[in-house]
């Protein structure tokens, strides 16, 4: 039973947030008890201010968006987006973007796809495109089933396969291994430390 | 019925001429198919064109009974179709290798005892016709054109598959009343509005239902945590099904509840799980959505496609719901935009729209980008109703 009092309330861009938060919120022995925003980045940082006015005091806000390609480092648009953070607030940028931390565990997203791990970028933060790039590789994959879904159909127009998060879903809850990815992703491993401390505080 | 090609067969374009509110249609469909567009805008008017066909070959029905079901030619006719011209309804049936398998097109009119009368019927197979009316008999007897061969065992031998096809086409558009008040709509069977909903689950054999029920009950969990179990249940003094569920409860035991007591979120959950695993053929439905919240709805368009990559089944359905648009994974020739005009609801893929594809590459939702092309003309007065 986790205490009322340590859990945390996040605000994320869409349904692959989440399910990261909610593995990271286990991760440090906690839970996510109300998640909000999940309609794009533009809809998070508009409401950023009010996340953060709530945060002056308990329960702990996580508020986890993609850094993308809106700036070279993490964080100098921290400061920009969130220049005073509140005593309750951990405010985390995905560099590129939360893919990159998922690419991290890079042997249990190798079996996840099917694929072997030397194909696997072994600095993920460093790409350009790390969503980009996971879609790529399951393209690879040697099970029809994960390319069908995670692949888009020529046609589409679109990024990403039809049961793509669905997929990305499945494996942050069955086989991301937060511990073994921080090892490769320093903006996830900040992003724990964060959690911790904060935790810690309560 | 797919001959070898390993995935069923499916819809995959349809042409319309005067078709209700439809002066004119062209447009392709996809296994998945996201019918947008205003209220009357003609959703299900467009969903219909695949029941007609279905009720064309259906077991008791034929072209009379499927035209005097929707009040007559005229009432089927575009409004805005000058003078009176024929109503025309063309198909494609295939799969992704070969689109275009079979088609099939059905162009009537009214006489003047308004019977519905074929003006022409025509099959095609792998492109090459094989069928094609009036036919010489026709000629020396008209009274023929009042029947479809399409309908006709006899007549149809040759392209069989595409009345088998039309024969698996499904609707369903769950209403929780009659769920739970089947008297409503006595020996009514298949009703699309789940009048028959709990008959249909009591007639599944034992083992299939089950199995059926826990995967459902186990999908529910998200949604309807409390929900434990599934299963079927005959009231002993009447004999009537009912489904019932065991919900997690302060008392050891937990509680059960019959589906007079589930919500309408639950009931209308229950009933688009099953229809989705219940058949092979197209699955109409409209709008999935109702009664469900926000967060379930996001989940319904990756639930359909997974189902989809398993089975191949094809589903289109009517939505409003921005949560649901708002999947990455929907293909813009996925979703289809009806767009109202004075001659007749225009349709189009919303790939077609440049602009959409611009605001995608931007960061926008699917949602954000369609939503605002089918927005009623002149909704702002509705608000001026309450004065």
């Amino acid at each position: 039973m986790i205490a009322p009092d340590t859990v945390i309330l996040a605000a994320v861009e869409g349904p692959i947030d989440e399910a990261v938060l909610r593995r990271l919120a286990q991760h440090v022995g906690t839970d996510l008890r109300s998640v909000f925003g999940k309609q794009g980045k533009p809809s998070v940082l508009r409401s950023l201010h009010g996340y953060n006015l709530a945060a002056h005091r308990p329960p702990l806000w996580v508020v986890l968006v993609d850094l993308d390609r809106d700036a070279d480092c993490a964080p100098l648009v921290v400061s920009q987006w969130l220049p005073d953070p509140a005593p309750y607030m951990c405010f985390r940028v995905a560099v590129r973007a939360v893919e990159a931390w998922l690419l991290a565990d890079r042997e249990q997203i190798a079996r996840f796809l099917s694929i072997p791990v030397s194909q696997i970028p072994t600095d993920p933060e460093s790409l350009a495109d790390p969503k980009r790039t996971l879609v790529d590789l399951a393209g690879r994959s040697r099970r029809r089933a994960i390319r069908q879904d995670m692949v888009p159909r020529p046609a589409s127009g679109r990024a990403v396969g039809p049961a793509y998060a669905s997929r990305i879903i499945e494996f942050v809850h069955g086989d991301w291994r937060p511990e073994s990815a921080m090892t490769r992703a320093d903006s996830l491993r900040r992003s724990i430390l964060c959690l911790n401390r904060l935790l810690s505080r309560l | 019925m797919a001959r070898g090609t390993g995935k069923p067969l499916h819809l995959t374009g349809v042409q319309l001429e005067n078709w209700r509110n439809f002066a004119q249609v062209d447009v392709g469909l996809q296994r998945r198919v996201f019918l947008v567009g205003p209220n009357a805008s003609g959703k299900s008017n467009f969903l219909d064109v695949f029941r007609f066909l279905h009720d064309v070959v259906a077991v008791g029905g034929g072209f009379q009974e499927a035209v005097r079901k929707r009040g007559g030619v005229s009432k089927l006719r575009s409004l805005s179709a000058r003078r009176y011209p024929d109503v025309a309804v063309h198909v494609s049936i295939g799969n992704d290798e070969t689109p275009t398998a079979w088609e099939y097109e059905l162009r009537f009119t009214q006489d003047n005892r308004q019977r519905p009368i074929i003006k022409r019927e025509w099959v095609a197979r792998g492109g090459r016709e094989i069928m094609c009316r009036p036919d010489d008999k026709d000629e020396t007897d008209p009274e023929r054109l009042t029947q479809t061969y399409l309908e006709q065992v006899n007549a149809n031998q040759e392209f069989r598959d595409v009345a088998d096809f039309l024969a698996t086409v499904r609707y369903l558009h769950i209403v929780p009343q009659l769920v739970r008040e089947p008297d409503r709509s006595v020996g009514r069977s298949n009703d699309p509005f789940g009048g028959d909903f709990l008959e249909q689950v009591a007639r599944t054999s034992e083992k299939t239902q089950k199995a059926r029920l826990r995967r459902i009950s186990d999908a529910l969990r998200v949604a309807v945590p409390q929900l434990k179990e599934l299963e079927l249940w005959r009231d002993p003094a009447r004999g009537t099904p009912h489904l019932r569920g065991k919900y997690e409860h302060w008392r050891p035991q937990g509680a059960w509840q019959t589906e007079e007591q589930f919500s309408d979120g639950t009931l209308r959950l229950i009933g688009l799980l099953w229809a989705v695993l219940d058949g092979s053929g197209p699955l109409l439905l409209e709008e999935p959505e109702l009664s469900l919240h926000p967060e379930v709805v996001r989940y319904v368009p990756q639930m359909f496609a997974r189902t989809q990559r398993r089975t191949g089944r094809q589903i289109l359905v009517s939505t409003h719901a921005t949560d649901l648009l708002r999947d990455e994974g929907i293909g813009l020739d996925e979703v289809l935009l009806l767009l109202p005009g004075v001659e007749g609801t225009e349709m189009r893929p919303a790939g077609d729209f440049a602009e959409v594809r611009a605001l995608l590459e931007g960061g926008s939702s699917l949602a954000e980008a369609v939503i605002p092309l089918t927005r009623p003309m002149k909704v702002e007065q509705l608000s001026f109703f309450g004065d």
